[in-house]
């Protein structure tokens, strides 16, 4: 009986393991694919072939040093500063909104909340026009600027997570503080905060991989402002019908630098991103 | 049932009896929804008529300080000791009234035609064009939401201006002691703490989602389409017509057809595009963290390289694959051994809706994998044991004990990814561009789902009124949809047990 | 005797093209022009001082396509030199012809003063208010210089006079179209002018046949072979107007090519334009995949590059239809430079998109970019002539439809009758292509 048990496990166990080392390939195949044809030497711009005819790092070496009309390092430069300073403020002006809407009691808080629901749900193409001409008669168009503000206004709304892992943290410890004669936005630094690092990481690492990947707000932002572009309109122009005869390798070069930086991060602070995000966003 | 009872049962039992009475309660529910809007309502009208009633009575029992501090922002304020916090009142009405003469005014009183003066070019005497500028109806849209936005704001400001001048007038006639500046910003460390804390994401908000949001809504009751674009042509107000548009059905291809037709395959496709990743991802994640299986954090890994790599990197790379010399072609050409050639995103609608769904599970599994690791591993393994000595193979533990298990602790996650599925722009935009193209769509393809079609029709077709009105439709639907299910887990929770 | 009826025939075919491209979209021969019953010539580029007016110091944006970004500074280097009064600054940014009306329309402020655009585009420009029109004193000039048909692409009626006069609001720069590619080893030269051969030539060499049937610029052949036409648009300035065609005829032309592509559904690939050049690339360990195909003259220096001596170029073959052979009729189109009706500085714009527009300026474009004039000296100079692609294009021009007045809505059911032609569920003896043509036209209409 248990010998059949034994057997029957080892059966089911290296069943799991070939369904996950089959699914893993297919998971990570098209990611191979993208580097290997980022290393394709072949004359075609377009891949013919599954595996490249012939490999170099010429496609790398001409984003770097191809930047009259397409700036590569500029853009990746560009979305860096914008990623820091939208996740700085994002990451407080969301961790500010959640611990108010967490630990503090005031009038109308939950119709705030309500309201930061509901705000949340409507598409967000609806407004960018209107968000283009606010910042126009501010004088910000095609600045970086621009994007910051755009990219950390909005963040406020994102508190739902957040709040509900502060909600996790016991309020005796709050009402000990305040008995010691602590205030609000000294509970607010000195315990909550330092309690928080799974959701602070979890927020920071969201805001940060936002400029990274927004295509749409950007371009209408930037219009013609070639130099202020970040990485996600560049590559996504080097696609489009005009370039894509000529930059579609360099499309695939640049994408591979784009994603092995947030891969590495992503990986790094995984822990806490699920940390947070169970804590905050499953038990509702 | 009570709440010991309820504690007694096995989180299985607990979640069918949630369940049962989800469905039972759900008239009620939505009876309750809408009672509750329309309490509301009538609560919001009686506020405000209170706070009317006390604007009088504020100003009938001041002195003349207080009385003058109704014209001149901060008055009472200023003579009576609290001099910076009366100044600050003061600049808000000098700033008001400079906004208004420079700026505001001009939008507004355009603001019920949308502007009458066509713009027009004519050539002058030495042959050159001349351009005579006229209205630019969006810029009187947008500017005048923006005037009544601040308005409103300084209204606020003014009830708090005229609160602050009869407080200061009763500490002085009560004997209390006036509060010097410093100690108010004092209180916005402690008691005041929400203030200092909400105030600037408030503002941001307010600037950059609400005031493009109200001015975005009141478009769809605009004609701002692609015939009457700005700045050569005028657009005005034309009361529901965009959404008559929307709902009336005519023969051939036209604007209902299309949003009745696309928001079928929305649904249809949240639905899959959710339970799809939800399931197959638990089962994933399942066997990742089974007893006895080695690698765990490799395997996790594998598929969550995939989150970390930009959705319009894989996707875009996606759609170079899929085409038909894409690199899944050659690679089924070499497995055969001769030419393959499917079309999987431009043929027919069902082999690109399901070509979306599959690529969809690519995405999105890793997800469904990294939340759910962590309440799979909370679910009591003795259920597990009791259910196997009772002769219950993998597949009946995982339908009995982990789906209703993990549906009753994820569903907060399961609506908002159901809605992020109605909004799921990327995956289909950078697909299939919502292809294959269709003769009975106006403006739209076999897999665009409504936002897509929203997006077209602002950026490629410049209809933005109706992709004010879709937007709206959309809105309400997720809307309700996530305040009545919110409502009812809420009450599932917090009601239900204790009764 | 057969001969003389094949000689009839051609004959024919030739007047009937040349008729077919009346009205909205005139006929480019290479010899219309300054001669042909026009009184007035041309000056050429000249500009009196006193056209600068008040401006001094202009500083002006320019939007060109990306591969034409290096000329167009050099040509705009030469535009400053030429006045050295006027301290004149211009920054030159690259921009698509695809997207600039878009990008005009989206906030004309931010937009350039000169801007180069397809002439699909212009009268949404126009509608919109957002394009200058050309000054009196240079429209005379242009008109007599250019080509019939690229003036009149570049006229619409000014929405802002009582009678609606035709005026002319942009300045055309080039011609821009497509016409097949083929490689020489594959397609011998006598082929190249059928179809049918072409295909058989590719599946023998186990090659593709490679154009985008799925987009609406290249699926209209289809539609047009068999008669179709736009003419420009109703009075609302929305609304595609079309000829009146032959219904039975234009649904046989369908189902023939809905027939080739399915005999040859191996070779027949549709697939977009950049994969045409790709497919033409050649190595030792592997040969290139594509024989022929449909690819527009921005691409003919990729394409000759991935051939060498074995490119070949010349205007699309025919189909037969019905026993007969037909030319196939693409649509050809202009590419022109426009005055921001916004800039600050009106008057230097348009005395700088003239210049762009100029011979000269056309010249440089022709020898250096390939590109195809529209100024009637430089079409009929040697150099033009020697070009392959371009003798090409301006032969296939000849067998267009103009691209000017197209509806915005013109494109997706164009594009979607194309995908429906090569779809493999689509059985072309059994297919209902009459219902097909109808609901296209229905929501080109926009019905």
């Amino acid at each position: 009986m248990i010998k059949s048990y034994k057997l029957r496990r080892t059966l089911a166990n290296t069943f799991i393991y070939i369904i996950l080392a089959v699914l893993g390939i297919v998971w990570v195949s098209p990611l191979a694919y993208l580097l290997i044809q980022s290393f394709s030497a072949d004359k075609a711009s377009i891949p013919q072939t599954l595996i490249p005819m012939s490999y170099g790092i010429d496609n790398y070496i001409k984003l770097f040093t191809n930047t009259g009309t397409l700036n590569f390092p500029r853009w990746y430069l560009n979305t860096f500063v914008v990623a820091c300073f939208s996740c700085v403020i994002s990451t407080i002006s969301v961790l500010m909104v959640a611990y108010a809407f967490s630990r503090l009691r005031f009038k109308s808080r939950k119709k705030f909340i309500n309201v930061g629901m509901i705000l949340g749900m409507f598409p967000g193409f609806m407004t960018m026009i209107a968000i283009y001409y606010l910042l126009k008669a501010m004088g910000l168009t095609q600045t970086l600027v621009a994007l910051v503000i755009c990219y950390s206004a909005g963040a406020g709304l994102g508190f739902q997570i957040s709040k509900g892992f502060f909600d996790t943290i016991p309020r005796a410890l709050d009402e000990a503080a305040t008995i010691d004669g602590a205030t609000k936005n000294q509970i607010f630094w000195k315990i909550i905060l330092p309690m928080s690092k799974p959701i602070v990481v979890y927020t920071v690492l969201t805001s940060f991989i936002g400029p990274w990947t927004d295509f749409i707000l950007a371009k209408i932002i930037m219009g013609d402002a070639v130099n202020n572009y970040t990485v996600a309109i560049g590559l996504q122009m080097m696609v489009s019908l005009e370039f894509k005869v000529n930059y579609f390798k360099q499309f695939l070069a640049g994408s591979v630098l784009v994603a092995v930086p947030v891969t590495i991060l992503f990986l790094k602070m995984q822990s806490y991103y699920v940390e947070g995000v169970t804590a905050g966003g499953v038990k509702g | 049932m009570r709440y010991i009872d309820y504690m007694q049962l096995n989180p299985f039992q607990k979640f069918g009896y949630n369940f049962t009475q989800f469905f039972k309660k759900l008239p009620g529910n939505l009876a309750r929804f809408f009672t509750f809007l329309g309490r509301a309502i009538v609560r919001f009208f009686v506020g405000v008529g209170k706070g009317f009633a006390n604007y009088g009575k504020r100003f009938a029992k001041g002195d003349f300080a207080v009385k003058l501090s109704y014209l001149i922002f901060g008055f009472a304020n200023m003579v009576k000791g609290q001099f910076i916090k009366g100044l600050l009142f003061l600049i808000t009405e000098a700033a008001y009234i400079l906004f208004m003469i420079y700026f505001g005014w001009g939008y507004m009183s355009k603001f019920n035609t949308l502007g009458t003066v066509k713009a027009s070019t004519t050539m002058d005497a030495s042959g050159f064009p001349v351009t005579v500028p006229g209205d630019n109806s969006m810029l009187i849209l947008l500017y005048g939401v923006v005037t009544i936005v601040v308005t409103a704001l300084v209204l606020a400001i003014y009830i708090a201006n005229t609160k602050s001048a009869y407080k200061v007038y009763e500490d002085k006639r009560e004997g209390k002691k006036v509060l010097t500046f410093k100690e108010e910003i004092k209180q916005f460390v402690d008691e005041k703490f929400h203030i200092t804390l909400m105030s600037l994401p408030c503002l941001l908000i307010g600037c950059f989602t609400i005031l493009p949001l109200v001015f975005m809504i009141l478009i769809a009751f605009t004609s701002y389409d692609n015939a009457h674009l700005p700045p050569g042509n005028l657009f005005t107000w034309v009361g529901l017509e965009n959404f008559t548009d929307l709902v009336s059905i005519t023969e051939g291809a036209n604007k209902a057809t299309t949003f009745i037709g696309l928001a079928e395959w929305t649904i249809i496709w949240a639905i899959f595009a959710t339970f799809s990743n939800y399931i197959l991802g638990m089962i994933v994640a399942l066997m990742i963290n089974k007893k006895g299986i080695k690698l765990k954090a490799l395997w996790r890994t594998l598929f969550v390289v995939v989150i970390a790599v930009p959705q319009f990197v894989s996707l875009l790379l996606m759609n170079q694959m899929l085409q038909i010399n894409g690199a899944i072609n050659q690679l089924l050409s070499l497995i055969v051994g001769s030419t393959v050639q499917i079309q999987f995103l431009n043929s027919t609608a069902l082999m690109a809706r399901i070509t979306v769904i599959i690529v969809n599970i690519w995405i999105g599994i890793p997800y469904t994998i990294l939340i759910t690791s962590g309440i799979l591993m909370n679910i009591p393994a003795d259920l597990y044991e009791s259910a196997t000595i009772d002769g219950a193979g993998p597949v009946k533990s995982f339908m009995k004990i982990t789906l209703p298990y993990m549906l009753f602790v994820t569903t907060p996650y399961l609506i908002t990814s159901f809605i992020g599925n109605i909004n799921n722009f990327n995956v289909i935009y950078l697909l299939t561009n919502g292809g294959p193209t269709t003769e009975k769509y106006y403006q739209a393809g076999y897999t665009d789902i409504l936002v897509t079609w929203l997006f077209k029709l602002t950026m490629n077709n410049q209809d933005y009124n109706l992709a004010a009105a879709v937007g709206i439709l959309v809105f309400i639907v997720c809307a309700t949809l996530s305040l009545i299910t919110f409502n009812m887990t809420k009450s599932a929770k917090d009601e239900e047990a204790f009764s | 005797m057969k001969k003389i009826v094949a000689l009839l025939l051609a004959t024919m075919m030739m007047v009937a093209a040349f008729a077919s491209c009346g009205g909205g979209g005139e006929s480019t021969t290479s010899n219309s022009g300054s001669g042909n019953g026009d009184t007035k010539t041309g000056t050429g580029f000249s500009v009196d001082a006193a056209d600068f007016g008040e401006e001094k110091g202009a500083s002006l944006k320019v939007w060109g396509p990306d591969n034409s970004v290096k000329l167009l500074k050099e040509q705009c280097n030469a535009f400053v030199k030429k006045f050295p009064d006027q301290n004149i600054k211009i920054n030159v940014v690259a921009q698509g012809e695809d997207t600039a009306a878009t990008n005009m329309l989206s906030d004309p402020d931010a937009a350039a003063d000169v801007f180069g655009f397809a002439s699909d585009q212009l009268s949404r420009l126009v509608s919109a208010g957002v394009i200058a029109p050309v000054a009196t004193k240079y429209a005379e000039d242009i008109k007599a210089t250019n080509l019939k048909a690229a003036v009149s692409a570049s006229t619409l009626p000014n929405p802002d006079t009582k009678e609606k006069e035709d005026t002319l609001y942009a300045f055309p720069e080039t011609g821009n179209g497509y016409y097949l590619v083929y490689d020489k080893s594959v397609v011998p030269d006598k082929d190249a002018g059928s179809l049918e051969k072409i295909l058989e030539d590719c599946k023998k060499a186990g090659k593709k046949f490679i154009m985008d049937a799925g987009t609406g610029y290249y699926a209209c052949i289809f539609a047009f072979t068999g008669g179709l036409k736009i003419e420009g648009l109703e009075k609302d300035n929305i609304t595609q107007k079309f000829n009146k065609y032959d219904e039975d005829k234009v649904v046989a032309t369908l189902k023939a090519f809905s027939t080739l592509m399915h005999e040859y559904s191996d070779t027949f690939t549709s697939l977009d334009v950049a994969n045409v050049s790709s497919g033409f690339v050649s190595s030792k360990s592997k040969p290139s995949t594509c024989g022929a195909g449909i690819d527009g003259n921005w691409n003919s220096t990729a394409d000759e590059e991935a051939l060498g001596d074995n490119f070949g170029a010349t205007k699309l073959p025919t189909i037969k239809v019905d026993g007969k052979d037909e030319q196939m009729i693409s649509m050809y189109g202009y590419k022109m430079v426009g005055v921001n009706n916004a800039s600050k500085y009106p008057r230097t714009s348009q005395i700088l998109a003239y210049y762009l527009a100029s011979e000269e300026c056309q010249k440089q474009r022709c020898e250096e970019l390939g590109w195809s004039p529209t100024n009637n000296k430089v079409v009929e100079s040697d150099a033009t002539k020697k070009n392959v692609a371009i003798s090409a294009l301006i032969a296939q021009s000849e067998h267009a439809v103009a691209q000017v007045n197209v509806a915005k809505t013109f494109w997706d059911p164009m594009a979607n009758l194309g995908n429906k032609l090569i779809a493999t569920d689509t059985k072309p003896d059994k297919f209902d292509f009459k219902k097909l043509l109808k609901d296209t036209i229905s929501n080109i209409k926009d019905e």
